[in-house]
């Protein structure tokens, strides 16, 4: 049944974000032809400028629609009335996180590799890419002189810190909106408060770690190694920790508290 | 078989009032059952608790001898009062989203309704009329072969000569042993397809009867009768 709530989930998400890229492919096509023409004189000088704008507004659309659109997509198909039909489907409600938070990852994921994409087409150039590769193994040789044989470590934990700490973003905002649609009447209020109170308490919290944790981990901190053997894996572990707990409060909720209007 | 539904001592409050109090009620396979009362006898918090929408606070709930979750929606049919379906979609799109989600789901069967009452299923939703979506919505929910139909409200907003042929298809459309739970304030209209009536009066169940029984010994129609109970 997850498989369907994927598909059905994608294609209710796909009609917006693929004509979204279909504006940003041709911006980043013109844009890229008209930066390498030298013919616009006088008024029609405007033309590459008003292209570039054109496309630096589409880059900013695809970033913020594939955001808003994941929020809205959450709320508008679980909390309003599109909730008398999802929540009676013969599905398990962990099964309607789940298909929402994987097509929202899906779709944050590959917005951004369209945007780098979208500008290494317009604004590289063949030089221009062995100058990244050289610096790119630049950085991994410091890498390498710095954390010796623990890079690999390294790597693997900030890859899976870039993962959860996705995930974070989008089960806070769902967490908040299942316990925003607690109050009646006040849905989206309640959400907005929820997530300002979330936030709020995780500050307070880390505050205190810090506060506490700092004079016990002075000696060990001042070297880079640890980095991957203390402040990362302490990181993973704070992030599982939250998201465990995000997850669950949002599926309880919806397994006993829902209150749809 | 064991009855489609069982409440016992069902209990259901919200913060401010005690929407269902102490139900008890079983409902029989094959029967066509008119959920009868006024606004806010708790015709609705019942429906919603028999979806799993809502959780009682005490008491129980059995649908085919099961507790609501997965395996009872799989068994039953909801027609929210709520137009619940998204307004992006095509027609055929909802007929493919259903067709994908429950397994006794008929398009034949969906199509001919679709054709019978003139829909484009072509259309977008939201180039419908409300009582256009709704239209759409019951023939979804009639299309299904399932054990339990809970219909809320079904009728109230389309038109009667509409209303006649969606009444007709409820009580064609269902198989022997399944049983449709319709609730209504409009029971002129309905009372002759009825076997059974419930009244809900401030959340308690006031009476179960049979439409028969009514007529031969109160001598009354259930509109009537109805009336009688409910008078303000």
């Amino acid at each position: 049944m997850l498989n369907k709530l994927l598909k059905h989930e994608f294609k209710a998400t796909a009609r917006l974000l693929i004509p979204l890229y279909l504006i940003l492919l041709a911006f980043t096509i013109m844009d890229r032809i008209v930066l390498n023409l030298n013919i616009f004189k006088g008024v029609l000088s405007i033309i590459p400028g008003l292209i570039t704008f054109g496309y630096v507004i589409s880059i900013i659309a695809v970033i913020m629609v594939t955001f808003i659109l994941m929020i809205m997509r959450f709320y508008k198909n679980l909390m309003t009335d599109e909730g008398y039909l999802m929540f009676t489907l013969p599905v398990k409600s962990h099964q309607l996180i789940n298909s929402k938070l994987l097509v929202s990852i899906m779709w944050t994921v590959a917005s951004v590799l369209a945007v780098i994409a979208s500008i290494f087409v317009v604004a590289a150039a063949p030089e221009d890419i062995r100058e990244i590769t050289q610096g790119l193994k630049y950085f991994w040789e410091e890498l390498n002189k710095e954390f010796g044989g623990k890079v690999l470590l390294l790597i693997i934990e900030f890859i899976i810190i870039v993962i959860l700490v996705l995930i974070n973003s989008m089960l806070m905002i769902y967490v908040s909106i299942a316990v925003g649609q607690l109050f009646n009447g006040h849905k989206l209020i309640g959400a907005f408060a929820a997530y300002i109170g979330i936030t709020t308490v995780l500050q307070i919290v880390m505050s205190i770690f810090i506060f506490i944790a700092s004079p016990i981990f002075e000696e060990t901190l001042t070297t880079f190694s640890s980095i991957p053997n203390l402040v990362f894996p302490i990181t993973i572990f704070i992030l599982i920790g939250l998201n465990v707990a995000f997850y669950w409060v949002t599926d309880y909720i919806f397994k006993k508290k829902l209150n749809l209007e | 078989m064991s009855a489609i539904l069982e409440c016992k001592s069902l209990t259901k409050k919200f913060s401010n009032f005690t929407a269902l109090s102490n139900v008890n009620l079983t409902l029989e396979r094959g029967r066509i059952i008119g959920l009868l009362g006024p606004n806010g006898s708790g015709k609705t918090t019942l429906i919603k608790l028999i979806n799993g929408l809502l959780v009682p606070n005490s008491g129980s709930l059995l649908i085919n001898g099961k507790l609501p979750g997965t395996e009872t929606k799989k068994i039953v049919s909801y027609l929210p009062e709520k137009t619940y379906l998204p307004e992006w979609m095509r027609v055929s799109e909802t007929i493919e989203f259903f067709e994908d989600f429950y397994a006794d789901f008929d398009r034949k069967k969906a199509y001919e309704m679709m054709e019978r009452l003139h829909l484009d299923s072509k259309k977008r939703l939201k180039t419908l009329s409300k009582g256009t979506k709704e239209k759409v919505q019951l023939i979804l929910v009639m299309s299904r072969k399932a054990d339990l139909y809970c219909l809320d409200e079904p009728i109230g907003g389309v038109d009667p000569a509409a209303r006649d042929y969606i009444l007709n298809t409820i009580i064609s459309n269902y198989n022997e042993n399944a049983t449709v739970l319709i609730s209504t304030h409009l029971i002129s209209d309905i009372e002759k397809v009825l076997d059974d009536v419930v009244f809900l009066k401030e959340g308690f169940v006031t009476m179960q009867s049979s439409v028969d029984d009514i007529r031969s010994k109160d001598g009354k129609s259930v509109d009537t009768l109805f009336r009688e109970v409910f008078r303000c």
